[in-house]
């Protein structure tokens, strides 16, 4: 008996299936499929970042004496801010593909007919696009931490402890932005609507709400206020735009979290298929 | 590995019907679009629901794979009550609504992994199956967009197949199928009747059902009008005999003599011969043949006309319409 024939005598386990949920990882195949996506998504963190350094380095290396070395804790700080904002769109754009896909494409009504629970088929979005986005900003990341230690040249560099803080609160940032545009598009099954309306209400009407200050105090609901009061202190100068206290600021982003699931989930449950 | 179903496989539901409804209605505002539909599908059949467009057909499907939900009546699938145990029930049920819909940036076998996912783990284990059965293991890793409409339905036959299923729904399933395709789908779909499985045909082509299926329910209006085996439809239709003899005036006069006959009109192929709805067809027919035999004739075809389902069809909904 040879050895293939062994193996095909065994019984029959469940072990030979991959132990991490199976409708996530399709739900990553049909994300990571879409080259378009893909490839924004990586124009939007890793290349400004690389582009960002490499006209630093010509800056420094053309004219030393106006401009200092590409690296430091300054121009980490400033790529940071871009990688935010920048990050905070390609999670937009994951978080509304991943929450309208199946509507879109019309597959969401042969998905149901399997049987499978309609809560499960909308959870299994989360995780599918947490991971791509935080890798994705994590990649960009890796850019700026490695070339502003490398480039630091005379500069201070920035720290171990800020690069790791700096980490988990793009991590945060992004994953906010995901969550919401993920359960606006699964409650509206538009993508297009939901990236206008929250790349609009990212880049443009938070800004200006947050300048605005007559509206006091309300300006703590804003999910930015509330990231932006639990940055690392070393990352931004000055104190945050809404003072705030810690526990609000978690308050706040729960909320902003828990209610577009909660709505993405609902209408993906009572919706006709 | 081979997608035909295992001999001894367990079932779900040991009943007579895969698929029984009670009272089972649909209303969308002022608008019924299933009428108290009591539904009965025989396991093992391939079974017809028929009906023009707009009956309420894909409707009626739509509830019973829970994509909507029904105003009121009960369902039952392979013995189970949906939408109470509808993750059990569809555990078995393999289903094509209206035209089969993927992802388009993925390739077929890619379409499948996904659908894969949803159901039990073993699924996974039924893709290469599935592909073969449909015809597409030679094409399975090309993109779904570059798929001809074809090639879409023989990946959605695939992909229902990944339940390994005791129910196939199929709602209009040949549409866009040239004639060679539908051949091969009929084909298809008495293959799954010969391995054990019932088929659900959602169709408004008379003339398909009437090739693939033992028995069908008659839609209109959301009403179930009418359901049998296709054989018992078209006897309870008009009697009628076609007639051809040495004489054709001379046999029509001596037929319109006849008081079982309530008509008989001269067509190509002969006498077409309608007996009247309250007289036996045996005695008549014997007491015709008498008639014209008696009269000197040679009878050339004498012969029972079988009532397509077509006809039938169109006689109830007619009948329907004039009581409307």
């Amino acid at each position: 008996m040879n050895t293939t024939t062994a193996t095909a005598e065994l019984p029959r386990t469940h072990s030979r299936y991959p132990r991490r949920p199976r409708l996530v990882s399709a739900e990553v195949l049909k994300l990571r499929k879409r080259r378009g996506l893909v490839l924004a998504t990586f124009a939007l963190t890793v290349l400004p970042m690389i582009v960002a350094y490499i006209v630093l380095v010509i800056l420094h290396a053309t004219e030393p004496a106006k401009h200092g070395p590409a690296g430091g804790l300054e121009n980490f700080s400033g790529s940071m801010y871009v990688l935010t904002q920048l990050g905070v769109v390609a999670a937009i754009l994951l978080g509304a593909t991943a929450g309208a896909g199946d509507l879109r494409s019309g597959v969401f009504r042969e998905l149901v007919i399997t049987g499978r629970s309609r809560f499960a088929l909308f959870a299994a979005r989360v995780p599918a696009g947490l991971g791509l986005a935080v890798a994705a900003v994590w990649a960009g990341f890796v850019v700026t931490a490695v070339a502003s230690t490398v480039l630091a040249g005379s500069l201070e560099p920035p720290g171990a402890g800020l690069l790791v803080d700096s980490a988990a609160w793009l991590a945060l940032v992004v994953g906010l932005a995901l969550v919401l545009a993920l359960g606006v598009s699964s409650a509206v099954g538009s993508r297009g609507t939901t990236i206008g309306v929250l790349v609009g209400w990212q880049l443009v009407l938070t800004p200006f709400l947050l300048q605005m200050g007559t509206l006091g105090s309300l300006r703590e609901l804003l999910p930015a206020a509330a990231t932006e009061r639990l940055a690392p202190s070393a990352l931004f100068d000055g104190s945050p735009t809404v003072p705030m206290s810690v526990s609000v600021a978690i308050a706040v982003l729960a909320a902003w979290t828990l209610v577009p699931l909660a709505v993405g989930a609902w209408r993906t449950w009572a919706r006709d298929a | 590995m081979s997608i035909g179903r295992q001999a001894n496989r367990r079932t779900e539901g040991s009943g007579a019907f895969v698929v029984e409804t009670s009272r089972l209605r649909k209303r969308f505002g002022d608008r019924v679009a299933v009428d108290d539909v009591d539904l009965r599908v025989p396991r093992g059949s391939a079974f017809g629901y028929l009906g023009p467009n707009g009956a309420g057909k894909t409707t009626l499907i739509r509830m019973l794979l829970g994509l909507t939900g029904a105003t009121s009546g009960t369902m039952h699938l392979l013995g189970r009550p949906v939408p109470a145990e509808r993750t059990a029930a569809l555990a078995r049920v393999g289903a094509i609504v209206e035209e089969p819909r993927f992802h388009g940036h993925l390739t077929g076998r890619e379409n499948l992994t996904v659908i894969a996912a949803a159901r039990e783990p073993e699924a996974h284990d039924r893709i290469e199956g599935a592909l073969t059965r449909a015809g597409l293991s030679q094409r399975a890793d090309e993109l779904v967009k570059r798929y001809s409409l074809g090639m879409r339905q023989r990946l959605g036959v695939a992909r229902s197949l990944l339940a390994d299923p005791e129910l196939l729904i199929l709602d209009e399933p040949t549409n866009g199928l040239d004639p060679a395709g539908m051949h091969e789908f009929r084909d298809m779909i008495r293959g799954f009747v010969a391995e054990g499985r019932t088929v659900l045909l959602s169709s408004h082509l008379l003339d398909e059902v009437e090739k693939i299926c033992d028995a069908v329910a008659i839609v209109d209006r959301g009403r179930v009008v009418m359901q049998g085996s296709i054989a018992d439809l078209a006897r309870g239709g008009e009697q009628t005999i076609l007639i051809a003899t040495s004489d054709e005036d001379r046999a029509l006069t001596l037929l319109t003599e006849s008081r079982a006959v309530a008509s008989a009109v001269a067509e190509a192929e002969g006498i077409r011969v309608r007996l009247r709805p309250d007289v036996e067809a045996e005695p008549a027919a014997d007491d015709i043949g008498r008639r014209l035999v008696l009269g000197g004739l040679a009878i050339r075809r004498f012969e029972p006309a079988r009532a397509s389902l077509e006809q039938r069809f169109l006689e109830i909904t007619s009948r329907l319409e004039e009581a409307a």
